[in-house]
């Protein structure tokens, strides 16, 4: 039932969703942000602050950006390029702090322009 | 609602939201005396920090209620069994003693319980701050607009895009000198029909704008707000609030000896019991196969934990509590 980030978030990362997540469930990897599926509460407060648009309702991903449902997920439950275990639930990116490594997804695109 | 020292009673639920506010309910309608306690000043939890004007539709009952309806409604229902609120306060340190537990709130107020309902949510709300007024809460900074009256006569500011900081600008404007909100976007979270009795009440709305600077020795005397494309305006100022939403996290709870996973949720048995006898959890804040986070399985699990701790408090007493529509047994 989360949020998730999608495609225009990609070496945008404004992190004014980071601000404005109650529970601080926004992770920051290289070039994007992720929100942790198994701490978002669902409240929604995230979608008007991105300047860019990129967060919807994982019920309600555009389509062309339906994989990144999925791939917010995984950005969590697979061990990362560059990290021997998944991220998990760290219960706050605040202490967590940023990633600096991205899902194999979003690291295939190239850079925006 | 009590504010003394020392507050003893049968059930003490931690969380005014509305699992909580339902368990104060069903703990009166067992028998039981019952304490609420909540680190905001006002109950509601969730409902009243994050969608108070947001028409909810899953409610038993109520094809459509708002938000705070529905808190008002749950208070109404609590009401006829007197439970002692206690807002504002923190629920701070647990000791566990031979016949129940003793909670602490941060302001110093001493709950002894025989046993204790956690419907915490997602932890303590803490108002987000703003750093350019630091230095200046308590002496016309605020997070909470506690009585109206204190900002009769004032240059208000506030800060914020919610419904809080539209409905505080509202009920400020009459009497207050001035009011203006400045809010960093120029979206708003707050509902669109409270943004526009806002704007045609002429408040002013300064949006794209952030309050950088605060002037005053002591005391707030005004501020500057950069808005727009760089432009400065100073504004006369002695009242600032920051209405900026909150972050949550479970705090001193994850100090009371009760299992946790993740920093996040106590696992519970179906009876809603904790990994301490004695100690419920019922709501968002709670975890089991097959969890469903919804206000309407809340209320199911609050009636759940209130009745098994009262089987609890006197094992004599069944878990089942009877029908609400049971004729009163004659009183002997």
């Amino acid at each position: 039932m989360p949020y998730v980030i999608a495609e225009p978030c990609i070496d945008i990362t404004d992190r004014s969703c980071m601000e404005e997540c109650p529970v601080d469930c926004i992770y920051e990897g290289e070039r994007k942000l992720y929100i942790n599926p198994f701490e978002c509460i669902d409240c929604g407060n995230c979608e008007p602050a991105c300047p860019v648009e990129a967060i919807t309702q994982d019920r309600r991903v555009p389509e062309e950006f339906a994989a990144f449902a999925e791939d917010n997920k995984r950005f969590f439950t697979d061990p990362l390029p560059g990290r021997d275990e998944p991220i998990g639930q760290p219960g706050g990116a605040m202490g967590f702090g940023p990633a600096g490594t991205d899902t194999e997804l979003v690291a295939a695109y190239d850079p925006r322009a | 609602m009590s504010t003394s020292d020392q507050v003893v009673v049968d059930i003490l639920i931690v969380g005014a939201g509305p699992t909580g506010l339902y368990g104060a309910y069903y703990a009166g309608f067992r028998g039981l005396s019952v304490a609420v306690v909540d680190s905001l000043p006002e109950p509601g939890g969730q409902i009243n920090a994050m969608y108070p004007e947001k028409q909810i539709f899953d409610i038993a009952g109520f094809p459509s209620v708002r938000g705070r309806e529905l808190v008002d409604r749950l208070l109404e229902q609590a009401a006829p069994f007197n439970p002692s609120y206690l807002l504002g306060h923190r629920a701070e340190v647990l000791e566990r003693h031979a016949t129940g537990f003793a909670v602490t709130t941060h302001e110093g107020v001493r709950i002894e319980a025989g046993a204790v309902i956690v419907t915490g949510g997602i932890g303590t709300f803490t108002p987000r701050p703003l750093p350019a007024a630091a230095g200046f809460e308590g002496n016309g900074l605020a997070y909470f607009v506690r009585r109206l009256d204190d900002y009769r006569g004032s240059d208000v500011v506030i800060v914020g895009g919610g419904d809080s900081a539209f409905d505080w600008a509202q009920a400020l404007h009459p009497l207050a000198k001035s009011v203006t909100l400045v809010h960093r976007r120029d979206s708003f979270r707050a509902h669109p029909s409270t943004v526009d009795s806002v704007r045609a009440a002429g408040i002013e709305v300064l949006t794209n704008a952030q309050l950088s600077t605060v002037f005053g020795d002591g005391i707030i005397e005004g501020v500057e707000v950069t808005h727009g494309d760089n432009q400065v305006k100073t504004l006369p100022c002695q009242k600032i609030i920051a209405a900026l939403g909150f972050t949550a996290n479970l705090g001193p709870l994850l100090r009371w000896g009760i299992d946790v996973e993740n920093k996040r949720h106590i696992p519970v048995a179906a009876s809603m019991q904790t990994s301490v006898p004695g100690i419920f959890a019922a709501g968002d804040i709670n975890d089991y196969p097959g969890k469903v986070r919804l206000i309407a399985v809340g209320f199911g699990e609050a009636a759940t934990a209130v009745n098994n701790a009262a089987h609890h408090l006197d094992p004599a007493q069944p878990v089942f509590p009877g029908h609400s529509t049971d004729v009163p047994l004659a009183v002997v």
